[in-house]
């Protein structure tokens, strides 16, 4: 066995994936202990069950409840959380971490060894829905050796556990064996502060939907003098403007998920304010479907092609050369956002550029259709679905029917509630392209869960196997190098299939008040107020 | 007047069933499925159609109305499917905000509206009439979130922070919470800019409909005699006609409840306050089946009891009415 850190740069190569700009001051002031932090999400709380409930939202409350054993850095590096050490076997298999011997529970209760393995029991138990089991697959079993010492072994090397354990999602939250059999999963969706017992910086003090989330200072956190803030207090503001408007007014010190179209406008208001962002790490598609249920039942393994975009053909017509990815970001975007081609955004670990094998080329899209018998006479009509969660879907979707009016393609616009679209894109309803920004990818394995052929949420329902497979020798090769030679040939291979149509990256931004202090942008994977301070 | 009162309880009862079955089963007609958001990205097919049974969302629509219904007798409003909240305990919560909210707004319409129609009725044809009845309009034509928009940029931001652009300071000793700071100016300074975006449409048009009512009340033989006693304009104007010219806006106002509850969904969006409509709006997004029947449930409620309210108000009007 080795340890972990003195080759961890050699294990998992140099993560540029958050670039972010640190909220940290030039001039480096001591903190200052106290204050209540008001924070503003565009979203609502969906529940408080770390494990079940979906959306960031959650995430950025779960990560500051919880604790975990290891935790990442933006530059991606790990550092203890709850664990002090680590040692990873050289065949990669076995993982030993040794528990800190002063981490506590909320309730006062002793994080050990043995609720190390009750929350991967737990996540793993295909009773309980954990939304983290996805990212276990290699876990093989998790054995307790001694109090403070946990032994995890995987079936085969997996070149992100530490991901999966520090970030994947929000990394694996450690939960209290006797509070979780105490409550139900209503009562910790719910949001029950009792129920909910984390070994974080901060307690839960309360969550009432719609109302507020407020979280107190844990005073025997592990880790001496942290946090700083007394209380930290989370509204949802879901309108822009009136974000915007409790901002300017100093009700809010911070907004965790600011709208873009907004950005320019508070810079040029207020150039104190702290504008917060880094390399796209989501990407916005315009997905084509590409198979359809033979049987017409939706999610049927018997699969069809569908009428239009299984013929590669017309999906590089259309997506490819039809597309101009300049103009949507220009229009879309003020420019603010980067063109893309490839299947992982560009500020992923491990992302290719391959806009040049998709360049903006109206008279090869019209010789592709032409050669796939679509013409004048047999014009190309397709349906475009978008949805009314972000206004840029719509501005996106009507670029493009104009960019396909171009090539004599027809694009009709169906908007959509996100509930219908995520419906109908999760359960293999009936659409032929839709404009969506999906899930946050920090690392290319992390999107295997979105787009390997057998994945729910492989909405194109493309049935190729070589995606899988370049996935599987991914997540597997622990040479970083070779790693990166996976994935560049992965992102070439997609971007020549388009079963997954990039079109750009979706720019995300943090705002905050010129008094609050060293919070570090990590994109909307960690929202943590361990460390800040308010100087007011 | 008990009977009658009795008589009128007894019909909100199918009207309670018919507005919460129409809902129940549109609600279930719309695409979109609570259980994908549920489960979110862990989403699997053998997942959901698990949690579909455990909801009773697999079951016939009549067959969930029926045990929704069966629950609601015992009291029981169901729960949450997306937070587990219990739904009686959220609306309960957020029902106060809203009845305020739309108090205060229709104070605010009121305010505006009986001043102007007295003036424009007692002056018709004049300058103070044109005025009365063009401001009228104007209030007519600006929608919620526009004069909403327009008040946050004027009171919170050009005034910076003069008025609180966002959320909501409970009156004392109403806040339903653990942290919680109830007070009487916090509320107010709170519940102004919605009151008054949300009152503006409604001050318009109760000016315009009591205006034509007073018009037709100051020229009644009452009105006149009331005149010819040697009554002095004050009385005559407020007692005799403004009295009875209040009728037809009364009942109005009574049937306004329904569109300031809809026009509270914009509202309190706008300023992010946790009332009913928040609620309302976001269970329907999200699809929240159990949120959207709670939401039907006590707005219906609500609007059958307020418009009851109205209809007994009349006999204060005016004793001549009489319920048997």
């Amino acid at each position: 066995m080795r340890s972990i850190r003195p080759v961890l740069g050699l294990l998992l190569g140099t993560i540029v994936l958050l670039g972010g700009t640190a909220a940290r001051p030039a001039d480096a002031q001591a903190p200052k202990r106290g204050g209540t932090l008001r924070v503003a999400y565009g979203n609502e709380i969906l529940g408080m069950d770390f494990y079940t409930t979906p959306g960031y939202e959650m995430v950025w409350v779960a990560t500051n409840v919880g604790c975990g054993l290891v935790s990442i850095t933006p530059d991606g590096k790990f550092f203890p959380d709850a664990a002090e050490s680590w040692q990873i076997s050289s065949d990669g298999l076995l993982y030993t971490f040794k528990l800190r011997k002063n981490v506590l529970f909320h309730d006062g209760s002793k994080v050990d060894a043995a609720a190390v393995k009750f929350t991967f029991d737990y996540v793993l138990d295909p009773a309980n829905r954990a939304n983290m089991r996805q990212f276990l697959g290699a876990v093989h079993s998790v054995e307790v050796v001694d109090p403070h010492t946990v032994q995890i072994r995987l079936k085969q090397p997996y070149a992100f556990m530490m991901h999966v354990l520090a970030v994947y999602r929000m990394g694996m939250i450690i939960i209290s064996p006797v509070v979780t059999q105490k409550y139900t999963p209503e009562e910790r969706r719910a949001g029950k502060p009792e129920a909910l017992v984390g070994c974080g910086p901060f307690k839960l003090v309360e969550w009432v939907k719609g109302n507020h989330l407020v979280m107190d200072r844990f005073d025997k956190y592990f880790e001496q003098g942290v946090p700083y803030l007394d209380r930290v207090v989370i509204r949802t503001i879901k309108d822009p403007v009136t974000q915007l408007a409790a901002f300017k007014a100093g009700e809010i010190d911070f907004i965790a998920d600011f709208s873009a179209d907004h950005v320019d406008s508070l810079r040029a208001q207020n150039p104190r304010v702290q504008i917060m962002t880094g390399k796209e790490t989501t990407p916005m598609v315009a997905m084509m479907k590409v198979t359809v249920p033979a049987d017409g039942k939706p999610m049927s393994k018997d699969r069809a092609p569908h009428a239009i975009f299984n013929d590669i053909r017309v999906r590089k017509a259309v997506g490819c050369y039809g597309i101009d990815r300049k103009e949507i970001v220009k229009i879309a975007y003020k420019g603010q956002a980067t063109p893309w081609v490839g299947i992982i955004p560009p500020g992923t670990m491990d992302t290719v550029d391959v806009n040049h094998l998709c360049p903006y080329d109206p008279a090869r899209a019209k010789a592709l259709l032409a050669a796939a018998g679509y013409g004048p006479q047999k014009p190309l009509v397709f349906e475009l679905m978008t949805n009314t969660e972000k206004s840029v879907f719509n501005v996106i979707a009507t670029v493009i029917k104009e960019q396909m009016a171009r090539i004599g393609v027809t694009a009709n616009i169906r908007l959509v509630d996100k509930p219908s679209w995520m419906t109908t894109a999760t359960q293999d309803g009936a659409f032929d392209m839709y404009i969506e920004d999906l899930a946050s990818l920090l690392t290319v394995d992390q999107n295997s869960y979105l787009s390997a052929s057998a994945a729910a949420w492989n909405h194109s329902r493309h049935v190729d196997t070589k995606v899988d497979d370049y996935y599987a020798r991914y997540a597997r090769e622990m040479d970083p190098v070779k790693r990166k030679a996976i994935a560049r040939e992965l992102q070439e291979y997609s971007a020549d299939k388009l079963y997954w149509n990039t079109i750009s990256g979706s720019p995300f931004y943090q705002v905050a008040q010129p008094w609050m202090k060293d919070y570090v942008y990590q994109a909307e994977f960690k929202v943590q107020y361990r460390k800040v301070w308010l100087d007011k | 007047m008990r009977t009658y009162i009795l008589r009128r309880l007894l019909q909100i009862v199918p009207t309670i069933l018919m507005i919460t079955l129409v809902v129940f089963v549109m609600m279930r007609s719309i695409p979109g499925d609570p259980v994908v958001a549920l489960l979110g990205d862990a989403y699997n097919e053998e997942d959901a159609i698990k949690v579909r049974a455990e909801y009773g969302l697999d079951k016939p629509v009549l067959v969930q109305y029926g045990i929704w219904l069966g629950k609601l007798v015992q009291g029981d409003w169901g729960t949450s499917i997306l937070s587990g909240r219990p739904v009686l305990k959220d609306v309960m919560i957020r029902l106060p905000v809203t009845l305020e909210l739309i108090v205060l707004s229709m104070a605010v319409a009121l305010a505006i509206a009986i001043p102007a129609a007295i003036i424009g009725a007692l002056r018709q044809n004049t300058w103070a009439d044109y005025s009365a009845t063009s401001v009228a309009m104007i209030g007519v034509s600006i929608p919620e979130f526009f004069a909403g928009v327009l008040l946050l940029l004027i009171f919170s931001v050009g005034l910076r922070g003069t008025l609180p652009s966002s959320g909501w300071v409970y009156l004392p000793g109403t806040c339903p919470m653990i942290v919680c700071t109830g007070s009487l100016w916090g509320n107010m300074m709170h519940v102004l800019m919605p009151a008054v975006a949300l009152g503006i449409g409604r001050a318009a048009l109760l000016t315009r409909l009591l205006r034509a009512s007073m018009l037709e009340v100051i020229r009644t033989e009452y009105v006149t005699t009331a005149r010819a006693k040697g009554l002095s304009e004050r009385p005559v104007v407020l007692k005799h006609a403004l009295k009875n010219a209040l009728i037809p806006t009364i009942t109005v106002m009574g049937l306004q409840v329904g569109f300031l509850i809809g026009g509270a969904i914009v509202v309190e969006t706008l300023f992010a306050m946790p009332g009913l409509g928040t609620f309302g709006i976001d269970a329907i997004i999200a699809r929240d089946y159990q949120q959207v029947q709670g939401f039907a449930l006590i707005t219906a409620v609500a609007f059958v009891v307020i418009n009851l309210l109205v209809d007994l108000t009349y006999t204060f009007l005016d004793p001549r009415i009489r319920y048997a």
